[in-house]
């Protein structure tokens, strides 16, 4: 009846790293298994076999998968944000991510399941995974994708209130996307004859994405979940704008949690509009509380409970799409 | 019934890597062989090797290999590749530039591919030594694709984007004849509107060394007589590898395309010894039968052939059976048909050889000329009967046999007439 019997498979042993020590045969196994990627490379990797620092990691999956990656896409992962993805933006088909498995399996001194590759869908979740392999930490849930029918779902905030079109949630980050219509009430007065898109309702759509992560990824206590009634905004830090944005801008947001204690989570935003910087926020902070999950928790129920129009809106969204 | 049609070729052999070299090498009896390095240390007997020039396969990385600037691969294409894989895709490239396919004309329903290799002793050994080494789930994810029997069209049809019939075939030294053969089955019967056949081997120290032990390979040190097809004093084949593709195509699409076919596929025969695993039939058995199987397929009457590009490996027990299958099949015709087994320049290809060997009836058939019989000097006594010519015949060829034989006596022949 326990947990152990029914699953015989690790989830994830902390990996204690080498536990004999780095012989110098085992140098020229390394030169060799890594001979097509970058000197750095072999360094973050030599001084990860010898002291088990897994700040050592990151560069070395980085130099793997450049190795793997054809030679005029590696440009891409030169400066590459963490939302870099495998298949769509370097090409990678899931048999390269196997070789790239494979050789950071032996570099590390690792075994990674077929069940936890399912998941890794950018350079961010790779890099988090081996860390969280690396440092024997829990597995990070996979990144989620939200429509909008969802995000109306489990949010407190409601149309026209609600700047997210979509987003995805993991538990290092949230990304999201929201298109200005011109439809928004509030540009027949901002300004006159000149719609702009206010920066306030701009650092107003980061915080909604903060609040969505803290409901959809934000790693909870056992037993207990981020009640929505509980967000509310506490202030901001380095806010700056630095592009006018127009109906028609599709804005992509993303934040990533810089500290989280209860009752206080701590963000870093930013929107771009295609390649441009539209808005940095160096400090976003939300408090948030905890509720305890009921015995046969009925997601759906919760958001009624909310707000009064979510319901009726919510409802015949999600029979569409079960349809 | 439609008539099938060689309309393009391309190479990668001992003896050239484009087809007018290999023209030169098998007009002019210029051999492919040399002492092939990996073979000159005191515990390995057998010395000579058809090279093939111009590639370096010698690491188990694809990666490492070396090939002509022309022949641009991507990693992602080369990494399930085994040296016989990288060959085919060059000599594939050539037969396709040769045949003028445009891509539309290569990727659809009505265009197959048969291949035949002997997979990749060499990968296969290297990846089960990793497996044994650093462990079942390190192994390559694409060491089976690269290795097994049947790499050469899993790697090819993906590259190429080939729609129609794809298989592979594993008779020996009669596998690329049988995948020409039934290709030009499924021409014939309307499945498909073209083909490429392709034969392809490794020709390395893995692919070879392991017909030392029957006793078959030539132990000759001297590359200009290691490979003697019907000489009394031959000892052996010598092993080679590389790549030939042979474009086959209906009528239709050779009107369709106005291209100028090398030669027309007549027809062809396939019988088995059912004697012996490894030793050919005392009599020519099931080489007679597919003989003349082929003939009467072709509607050609034996007295009309011209030559016969034999399987003759230049092995004791082998190119006599042949000898004598050709005597049955020809009767008083058999001093007519000039035969010669051009193995003698290129070495035996293995899975390789019936269709590199049907290649060169096609180069043969289009340029006018009959290969000699090269490094021949005194002829097996057993052999007597037959017309081998020791130079190079400069004349208008109209009708050509190959003959193909491999383990467990499996025997094909297939005719070529010349496209007129």
């Amino acid at each position: 009846m326990s947990e152990a019997t029914v699953k015989p498979t690790l989830p994830n042993q902390p990996v204690a790293p080498a536990p004999k020590p780095f012989a110098p045969e085992d140098e020229v196994m390394l030169r060799e298994s890594l001979k097509r990627c970058s000197p750095s490379t072999f360094e973050a990797a030599i001084q990860f076999r010898k002291t088990g620092n897994p700040d050592h990691v990151p560069a070395v999956v980085i130099g793997v998968i450049e190795r793997f990656v054809e030679p005029d896409l590696r440009v891409k992962l030169k400066d590459a944000d963490d939302d870099l993805r495998l298949v769509e933006d370097l090409g990678i088909d899931s048999l390269t991510m196997m070789e790239i498995v494979i050789l950071v399996e032996d570099v590390l001194q690792m075994s990674i399941n077929n069940e936890e590759l399912r998941n890794l869908r950018t350079v961010g979740d790779v890099k988090t995974f081996i860390d969280c392999k690396a440092r024997g930490l829990p597995l990070p849930k996979p990144t989620k994708f939200l429509p909008i029918e969802h995000i109306g779902t489990v949010m407190p905030i409601q149309p026209p209130f609600l700047f997210l079109n979509e987003a995805s949630v993991s538990s290092t980050s949230a990304s999201g996307k929201y298109k200005i219509t011109g439809q928004e009430f509030f540009l027949q007065g901002h300004f006159k004859d000149n719609p702009v898109m206010p920066a306030s309702i701009m650092l107003e759509a980061l915080g909604q994405l903060a609040v969505l992560y803290l409901l959809e990824g934000a790693p909870a206590d056992p037993g207990k979940r981020v009640s929505p009634l509980t967000i509310f905004f506490t202030g901001c830090e380095g806010v700056r704008a630095h592009r006018v944005c127009r109906p028609g801008d599709i804005l992509s947001l993303s934040v990533k949690p810089k500290r989280m204690k209860m009752p206080l989570a701590t963000f870093e935003g930013s929107i771009r509009v295609g390649a441009d910087k539209a808005v940095i926020a160096e400090e976003i902070t939300l408090t948030f509380g905890f509720v305890e999950i009921a015995e046969a928790p009925a997601p759906a129920a919760a958001a009624p409970t909310i707000t009064a129009p979510a319901p009726a809106e919510a409802a015949p969204l999600r029979a569409a799409v079960n349809a | 019934m439609p008539r099938v049609f060689i309309t393009g070729l391309g190479f990668v052999t001992s003896i050239g890597n484009d087809a007018a070299t290999v023209v030169d090498h098998l007009y002019a009896l210029r051999h492919g062989f040399e002492l092939y390095p990996p073979f000159q240390t005191s515990d390995i007997p057998c010395k000579v090797v058809g090279t093939i020039k111009g590639f370096t396969t010698d690491s188990t990385d694809p990666e490492d290999w070396t090939f002509p600037a022309a022949y641009a691969i991507k990693r992602e294409l080369l990494r399930s590749m085994a040296p016989n894989g990288l060959y085919a895709h060059c000599a594939l490239l050539q037969a396709i530039a040769d045949a003028r396919l445009t891509p539309p004309d290569i990727s659809n329903a009505d265009t197959g591919l048969y291949a035949a290799s002997g997979g990749s002793p060499y990968l296969t050994h290297h990846h089960h030594g990793r497996l044994q080494k650093v462990g079942v789930m390190r192994c390559s994810p694409l060491g089976i694709v690269a290795s097994i029997v049947g790499t050469l069209n899993f790697n090819l049809v993906a590259a190429f984007r080939i729609h129609g019939a794809s298989c592979g075939f594993s008779s020996a030294c009669a596998s690329s004849a049988h995948a020409l053969g039934f290709a030009f089955d499924d021409l014939v019967l309307g499945r498909q509107k073209r083909m490429f056949i392709v034969g392809a081997e490794d020709g390395n120290r893995d692919a070879i060394l392991p017909f030392a032990g029957m006793r078959t390979l030539s132990l000759q040190t001297d590359p200009g007589i290691a490979s003697r097809p019907f000489d009394a004093a031959r000892d052996g084949f010598v092993g080679t590898g590389g790549a030939t593709v042979m474009v086959l195509e209906t009528e239709d699409e050779v009107a369709r395309r106005g291209v100028t076919p090398y030669a027309e596929v007549l027809g062809w025969g396939q019988a088995s010894d059912g004697h012996n695993v490894a030793i050919s039939h005392p009599e020519g058995l099931g080489s007679a039968a597919a003989m003349r199987l082929a003939l009467e397929a072709s509607r050609v009457e034996p007295a009309d052939v011209e030559y016969v590009n034999a399987h003759a490996t230049s092995t004791l027990i082998g190119d006599i059976s042949e000898a004598r299958a050709l005597r049955t099949v020809f009767g008083p015709a058999l001093p007519q048909v000039a035969v010669s087994s051009t193995k003698a320049l290129t070495g035996h290809g293995l899975s390789l050889a019936g269709v590199m060997e049907s290649a060169f009836c096609a180069l043969a058939l289009r340029h006018g000329f009959i290969p000699g019989c090269a490094h021949l000097r005194t002829v097996d006594p057993e052999c007597a009967g037959l017309n081998l010519p020791r130079a190079t015949e400069a004349r208008p060829v109209r009708t050509v046999l190959k003959n193909s034989s491999g383990f467990g006596g499996a025997n094909v022949a297939v005719l070529f007439r010349r496209a007129t």
